[in-house]
């Protein structure tokens, strides 16, 4: 491996990571609020991208302009679910959870594959093979690179709307003590809501700017859920920080793996990585600090 | 538990009421009544379509009871139970097809491979202290990582998966003209797997499985072996995965990766059953079980004529449905009539 492939497959790496970013910081902010495994995480992000292929087929919408739709959709389904569905298991045996969830993310596949059939489906845009050529060769696909600065921009709002205003400082109080939250008098059910909707919204995020190349089948989302799994245990689970470089670093790590073992078997990179985490540092990279 | 009764010397039903005021007695012998109903359904069933799902509503009951050990009893978060059924299936095919051997023994040694891939994935998740979600994670990491490698694999057919290499039909090779014969080797496998479900209840490990799935380290402060009985309770119930596994690819024929390999198949052939039966109860896998492939392949019908996508919104509604109003399943609710009924029969006042 030269210099000029070792870089690239560091781009490339950035590149898908920024995905996994997106995707985990939603589960990482769904977990450090609620303490609970959304395990139909992946199906928002399926559902973010057959979003924005619908509104490109009907509507005629650049992918790139349906992100907002999918966010918003997905947002007021997120915050549905929370409110008619996972707000009623929260206090049960953790095995209800799951299943609950499980259904969710079974029934959405179901409803996908039913409305849209298991057919792949693909959207193509004038720019979808363009390329750029930088520095030492290097060579950024136009929509990748779009999707990798929309998945940082949208990361750093996220992270400001949580660091900077009275609404993010609640989420984080709730994430904290919840007991003490609700003393201070944040409406914490609101707060489960808004965290849930935000945290399914930026998945679906995720999904629509992977749409211009990405073909997209009803059960897309499931690798993408069982990486960002590995990622959350990475960076310490309910970690916002954490969550975000841990998506980069697996991001690499699957490139490489990807250029050494074939492209096919990287996820087996991912699971090592995960056994190795378990195995020297559970908690993750960010240790036992306490909220999102 | 033997109940102070109002009756006078030795009446023949005697032993009727011995088991009917025990409640445990009581969901064995429905367990079985269930059995005998689904062994007379030859005598009115004659089309194969219909005959193939009552073999699968058995087989269903069998990976149900499977499933029933480790999660209802032990109380672990084994998602991707069906990781278990795939090494069965790919076991007996791969000897069957590449060296031979009757699926006779084959299933059972299917049954042994699940196993020691039982007691690996308890081996690691112990020893690295995985406990709860992150068991839960684990055991879908795993079946995505042999999902993978099996994808890989060309000594077991890679991608394209393995057929059963079909020759003339014959008891030595579990072939059969007629789908009957598979309804009643599923029927014997599922009359085992009953009892072997009501010995470990009613045997001191069953008491510790459930000391385990109500609170762990109280079970471990009280001296119960925590890590010895979680591993039991999974390589139980991965050995009974496999050679459910074993029987299953013997009927369907094949198996892929993507297939086998798949929570949604997981879904319907390990949750659904003891999920709307009542999880953790003797009766659940049964209960639930004739209620998932009829019910599911009832409603599919009436959606659309079964498009694609329909099995998976039926067992979506199922899964949401049980955890939100029946949490204790079928045999909860049935529980509670019992409790009424026996308080009438007996005039005492007392809970199981």
């Amino acid at each position: 491996m030269n210099f000029e492939i070792f870089m690239q497959t560091i781009v490339n790496g950035l590149f898908t990571g920024s995905i996994y970013a997106l995707v985990a910081i939603g589960l990482t902010l769904i977990y450090g609020v609620m303490i609970i495994l959304n395990f139909a995480h992946g199906e928002f992000l399926m559902l973010g991208m057959y979003i924005s292929y619908w509104a490109f087929t009907l509507l005629g919408l650049d992918p790139y302009l349906t992100i907002p739709i999918s966010a918003l959709l997905v947002f007021a389904l997120g915050a549905l679910i929370q409110r008619g569905l996972v707000q009623r298991v929260l206090d049960s045996h953790p095995l209800n959870q799951i299943i609950l969830l499980l259904g969710v993310s079974t029934l959405m596949i179901g409803l996908v594959q039913f409305f849209w059939t298991a057919e792949p489906k693909s959207i193509h845009v004038a720019y979808e093979t363009a390329v750029l050529t930088g520095p030492w060769g290097l060579r950024f696909s136009i929509p990748r690179t779009v999707a990798f600065f929309s998945a940082m921009i949208s990361s750093l709002i996220l992270y400001l709307f949580l660091q900077k205003t009275r609404t993010g400082a609640a989420i984080r109080a709730v994430s904290q003590n919840r007991n003490g939250a609700l003393l201070m008098g944040i409406d914490v059910s609101f707060i489960y809501k808004l965290t849930f909707g935000l945290g399914v919204a930026v998945t679906a995020v995720g999904g629509s700017l992977l749409t211009p190349n990405y073909r997209m089948i009803p059960t897309v989302g499931q690798p993408f859920a069982v990486t960002a799994f590995v990622v959350v245990v990475l960076g310490t689970m309910g970690n916002f920080i954490g969550a975000f470089l841990g998506g980069l670093i697996i991001g690499v790590v699957e490139a490489f793996a990807g250029f050494y073992l074939g492209g096919d078997v990287k996820i087996i990179a991912s699971m090592l990585v995960f056994i190795l985490i378990l195995l020297f540092k559970p908690s993750g990279l960010f240790g036992k600090k306490k909220g999102i | 538990m033997e109940t102070p009764i109002k009756t006078s010397g030795a009446s023949p039903y005697r032993w009727l009421q011995g088991i009917l005021l025990d409640w445990d007695r009581t969901q064995l012998l429905v367990s079985f009544a269930v059995l005998v109903l689904i062994a007379l359904t030859p005598l009115f069933i004659k089309s194969p379509y219909y005959m193939g799902i009552v073999i699968l509503t058995t087989l269903y009951i069998f990976t149900g009871i499977s499933w029933n050990i480790v999660a209802g009893f032990s109380g672990q978060l084994l998602i991707a139970h069906i990781s278990f059924l795939a090494f069965g299936a790919y076991t007996t095919i791969v000897l069957y097809n590449t060296y031979g051997v009757t699926p006779w023994i084959g299933i059972f040694v299917g049954g042994f491979v699940a196993a020691l891939l039982g007691s690996v994935v308890a081996f690691i998740t112990l020893r690295y202290g995985l406990k709860m979600d992150y068991f839960a994670l684990f055991t879908i990491a795993l079946m995505v990582a042999l999902k993978t490698l099996f994808l890989k694999w060309d000594f077991v057919g890679g991608a394209i998966g393995m057929g059963l290499s079909l020759s003339e039909p014959g008891f030595g090779k579990m072939i059969f003209d007629s789908k009957v014969p598979y309804l009643y080797i599923a029927l014997g496998l599922t009359c085992i797997g009953i009892l072997i479900q009501y010995r470990i209840y009613h045997s001191k490990m069953g008491k510790y499985f459930m000391a385990i799935r109500e609170d762990e380290a109280a079970a471990a402060a009280l001296g119960v072996n925590t890590s010895l009985y979680n591993t039991l309770a999974l390589v139980i119930g991965a050995a009974m995965a496999g050679v459910g596994g074993g029987f299953y690819v013997m009927y369907v024929t094949y198996v892929e990766p993507p297939q086998v390999f798949d929570l949604g198949l997981n879904v319907e052939i390990m949750m659904a059953a003891p999920i709307i039966g009542g999880l953790g109860s003797l009766a659940g896998p049964v209960l639930g079980g004739i209620l998932n492939k009829p019910l599911a392949e009832l409603i599919r019908g009436a959606l659309s004529g079964g498009r694609s996508g329909s099995t998976l919104i039926v067992y979506g509604s199922f899964l949401i449905l049980a955890i939100l109003f029946m949490p204790r399943g079928v045999t909860g609710v049935l529980h509670g009539f019992y409790l009424k009924w026996r308080r009438r029969i007996t005039g005492a006042n007392q809970e199981d």
